[in-house]
């Protein structure tokens, strides 16, 4: 074989070896760790909702699919399904929050009534501001 | 004295029209898809729901972004080649348990019932019928319930390439802890 020939097919056997890679890593990427990532939004609770409350439509075309940096106070606790927790965030609404989850079991740095500040992915609005794939940030941690 | 009179009246009838409602904005709904290729799973723990236990009208509403899957891929393709999340935020249900009076809200159990209603997903509505359970518990009512679509009965395109990864029939469980109003 000639140099020019082995080099060619060497060239393509780490182009195709480059490429399934490329591809194996895209299909198991993980949802991102939120605490390794900038928010676009740095905001409380009561501001959060009290956006989609006042207008949902434009609070949705803003806020679903960013990060959002959120604080404010514990109102709820709860265990989710398929190890996943749920935590509301207090807002001028007492019918309305921001509820926030969190793919662990672990609830040992929630405790209703204290403050928290969350990074979560907002997904929009239903009776409360839903952020998804939480991490806490800083508080009672 | 009669102002207030009116106003204790109008107090005792919400209290009681209020305590014939449960809600919860913590319900489950997960989807399990299982082919000899992949299985596939997305998890929803943001559900909202209300159930009136006076007439059995049930409600779910469920943002289609609130979806979690264990690879970041999997719920982009989801939300943006099935759902169309963007245009279709939401999934709803509202229906009726049939058989209420099997049901005794005041004995604890587990008690069998049958939901028929509207099931919207993808904005195409179909009439659909269930069968589940609703657990009287101390302080609550919880709901459960196991059943199957077809991705197809709500106009999800699922290109012939990867259609051998999606099961024919997605297995839907729904888990509810309601708490009265």
């Amino acid at each position: 074989m000639k140099t020019p020939v082995k080099i060619a097919l060497a060239v393509v056997l780490l182009i195709a070896i480059a490429g399934i890679g490329g591809a194996l890593y895209l299909y198991n990427l993980k949802p991102q760790d939120l605490n390794k990532v900038k928010p676009h939004f740095v905001m409380t609770s009561a501001d959060l909702q009290k956006a989609f409350e006042t207008d949902e439509s434009a609070s949705s075309a803003k806020y679903i699919n960013k990060i959002i940096e959120v604080t404010g106070e514990i109102a709820s606790v709860k265990q989710g399904e398929k190890n996943f927790i749920n935590i509301s965030l207090r807002t001028s609404n007492d019918l309305s929050s921001v509820n926030c989850t969190f793919p662990s079991s672990d609830t040992t740095f929630f405790k209703t009534g204290s403050l928290i500040t969350v990074r979560g992915i907002c997904s929009g609005f239903l009776m409360d501001v839903l952020l998804k794939n939480c991490a806490i940030v800083e508080g009672t941690k | 004295m009669k102002r207030l009179t009116l106003i204790l009246i109008l107090f005792t009838v919400f209290l009681a029209a209020s305590a014939q409602k449960y809600i919860t904005k913590n319900g489950y709904i997960g989807f399990f898809s299982h082919t000899p290729m992949e299985d596939i799973k997305g998890d929803n723990n943001q559900v909202a729901s209300i159930l009136d236990i006076s007439t059995g009208d049930i409600v779910f509403q469920v943002l289609i972004k609130s979806f979690h899957f264990d690879r970041a891929l999997l719920e982009e393709h989801f939300n943006e080649n099935y759902m169309e999340s963007d245009k279709i935020p939401k999934s709803s249900f509202k229906g009726k348990i049939t058989n209420l009076s099997f049901v005794d809200f005041k004995k604890n159990g587990i008690y069998e019932v049958t939901v028929e209603g509207d099931l919207t997903i993808h904005n195409v509505t179909n009439k659909i019928s269930i069968k589940g359970t609703i657990e009287v518990v101390t302080g609550g009512i919880n709901a459960n319930s196991k059943f199957n679509i077809v991705p197809e009965d709500y106009k999800i395109n699922i290109p012939d390439l990867v259609r051998g990864k999606i099961a024919q029939n997605l297995e839907v469980t729904v888990s509810m802890k309601y708490s009265s109003m």
